[in-house]
């Protein structure tokens, strides 16, 4: 069942499912290619949920999410923020509505933690302007949410892979805004700081309604703490839904190109048993 | 409540804003270093005096106060009767100091700025092409079109910009990366030293080939109220521009997306800063050649010492540029007894010096 863009979101009542975030018939490619690399009829980031985009490398969440984040203009098709097109938001608008953290992130060594939370107040910022109170409140609002609150004088270069990623993520939860968008926010750190990082995310979006999309490669821990799921295989949306509807065994196979059991016992396991062959499609 | 909380925690390093202790003491002590070197450049020449000589000469109040005095060296009316030493002193002396305060400022600053916009540890106006191609017209309005040195900063300015949007031409590819970009500088400085050396074979006159020499090797010799006059201006507002652009610095150097995530108009803020620092370079370049070396190796030295935020590196530099200038250009001469162009002296130092930071930072150019 490949492709199955769905209708706009309902819930189980029936009832409609606003989002936030909405990608309407996007083509996208990369730079310099003609290729394109995503083709999706439509993508929904529901308000107030955190959504998981998960699929193998190459298979365009990444690209999406550069879309979604207004880095790579499409070469088709439309991205709505809040209903209105993103192409006509201001930059610094822009960033005041949606923060994006990338997937690799460099700073200057000597750059402390609480610095680099300080510049999560870009947007918030007129030219001239010194930090005001806000700007206090919400860095360390941001420090303690993301638990790095003890590392503020700290430098980035004395910083684990794990402690740094929690300090870009202080960067752009003091940016305040009402949706995240994060690019692989876990890859590459030890299993106690995705937990945190990930923890860190649902505890946003519990408490203050963020909505998030995140890109995830762990289908297990997508399926543990997202509200719903986005599949893409090849450039295509897969499926699309709460988890529980999402993941299946078909699904593994399909995109993943595992062999998986799924036990619901109530909550999803996925048990990955062996790589199918390449060449099975 | 929460006024007293911030109180209690703002002892933390990103409130402290532009000024720092230590940043302080590195400028205090850039500023001695200046007013040291001055004084001896100042009292050295064919009419000798005493340090304590040249002390009282550069603080004769005739000249301080005297409204004459700057009207005639700063918009270059006629100059009243002073003492000899006074006027060996201010009208031939200091405003080499001065030209070597500018160009050190400028140069310095110009380098910082350089390097958070690629983002390259690397860069620096002579890397990027912007002193060979600002070196080339001006070069080639002296010996070509010898009218137009009042317009000098301008000419360098236009040459500067070419060079760099060719460079950057050359090393764009989707983005650039530091080994690039410092490959597409050296084509170009080699395509604009050979058109320095074709000026030279076309000069008729030996006496101008002889002068461009001593100025393509960036030489602070014979500079006088002329050049001050002429650098003042342009100097102060792209100085100032580059404390406004501070801050957008320091953004930028977070890289492209994050920048671009946080609001920031990438391409029209590198494009305006990337202006400040060709014009900064250009206006050093007019008035004391190509000093090599030095817009490189200064942030470098700044950043050492007071850290990577660009407030401080950008303040900094407005006074170790400077100290170093000043102090090379004295040094020279107090060393060799003769007068060396201030560019062989940065060359000579600065060029072994930048070899061991590469060798202590194993990262630098793989940024």
């Amino acid at each position: 069942m490949p492709d199955q863009c769905k209708e706009p979101v309902t819930t189980a009542g029936g009832n409609a499912i606003e989002s936030v975030l909405v990608g309407e018939e996007l083509t996208l490619s990369y730079p310099g290619s003609t290729e394109p690399a995503v083709d999706c009829t439509r993508l929904d980031i529901p308000e107030g949920a955190v959504t998981a985009m998960v699929g193998p490398n190459g298979s365009g969440k990444s690209t999406l999410l550069k879309a979604l984040a207004r880095h790579l203009e499409p070469d088709e098709g439309t991205v709505l923020l809040n209903g209105e097109h993103i192409q006509s938001f201001d930059q610094s608008e822009l960033a005041r509505r949606m923060g994006v953290l990338s997937q690799e992130n460099d700073a200057p060594g000597s750059l402390t933690v609480g610095e680099l939370a300080y510049h999560g107040r870009y947007p918030h910022r007129s030219f001239f302007e010194r930090a005001s109170e806000d700007d206090h409140t919400a860095v360390n609002h941001a420090l303690e949410l993301a638990g790095v609150d003890h590392l503020r004088d700290t430098p980035m270069s004395q910083l684990s892979g794990g402690q740094k990623q929690l300090a870009w993520i202080a960067m752009v939860l003091a940016q305040e805004t009402d949706v995240l968008l994060l690019d692989e926010p876990t890859t590459f750190l030890d299993m106690h700081h995705q937990l945190r990082v990930l923890e860190t995310i649902c505890q946003l979006n519990e408490r203050e309604g963020v909505t998030v999309a995140v890109i995830l490669h762990d289908i297990a821990q997508a399926t543990r703490f997202a509200d719903y799921l986005v599949a893409l295989r090849d450039g295509q949306l897969y499926d699309w839904g709460p988890p529980a509807d999402v993941v299946t065994e078909q699904l593994l196979a399909d995109v993943f190109g595992v062999a998986a059991t799924i036990e619901r016992d109530p909550e999803i396991l996925v048990r990955p048993s062996h790589a199918l062959p390449a060449d099975r499609t | 409540m929460a006024s007293s909380q911030s109180v209690a925690t703002t002892t933390n390093r990103e409130r402290q804003g532009w000024i720092t202790g230590h940043l302080l003491l590195f400028c205090l002590g850039c500023t001695v270093v200046t007013a040291i070197a001055g004084i001896v450049q100042v009292s050295r020449g064919v009419f000798s005096m005493s340090l304590l000589e040249a002390w009282t000469a550069v603080f004769d109040t005739d000249v301080l106060l005297s409204q004459e005095v700057w009207n005639a060296f700063l918009l270059g009316g006629d100059l009243p009767e002073l003492s000899r030493e006074s006027l060996v002193v201010w009208k031939l002396r200091l405003p080499r100091v001065f030209v070597a305060i500018i160009a050190g400022a400028t140069l310095a600053v110009s380098g910082a700025i350089f390097q958070a916009v690629t983002r390259n540890e690397l860069a620096s106006p002579f890397v990027l092409g912007v002193s060979s191609g600002a070196g080339f017209a001006v070069l080639a309005s002296l010996v070509l079109f010898s009218g137009l040195a009042p317009y000098l900063p301008l000419i360098a300015a236009l040459g500067g910009t070419v060079a760099f949007l060719v460079v950057y031409a050359i090393a764009w590819h989707g983005g650039t990366s530091p080994v690039r970009l410092v490959l597409a500088g050296v084509i170009v400085n080699m395509i604009f030293y050979s058109l320095q050396q074709g000026l030279f074979s076309i000069a008729g006159d030996l006496s101008i080939v002889q002068s461009a020499i001593q100025w393509t090797t960036g030489s602070l010799t014979n500079t006088g109220w002329e050049e001050v006059r002429m650098a003042l201006l342009p100097a102060i507002v792209v100085l100032v521009l580059a404390l406004f652009g501070a801050q957008q610095l320091n953004v930028l150097v977070l890289g492209e997306r994050t920048a671009k995530s946080l609001g920031m108009r990438v391409e029209r803020t590198r494009f305006l800063l990337s202006g400040v620092a060709i014009v900064a370079a250009s206006v050093a370049i007019a008035v004391a050649g190509i000093v090599s070396f030095f817009g490189l190796v200064v942030p470098h030295i700044v950043r050492n010492v007071v850290g990577s935020d660009y407030r401080h590196v950008i303040v900094g530099c407005l006074f170790a540029g400077p100290a170093l200038m000043v102090a090379a250009d004295a040094g020279a001469r107090l060393a060799l007894g003769v007068q060396v162009p201030v560019g062989v002296v940065t060359g000579v130092v600065g060029g072994p010096y930048f070899l061991y930071l590469m060798r202590r930072e194993r990262t630098m150019g793989e940024l």
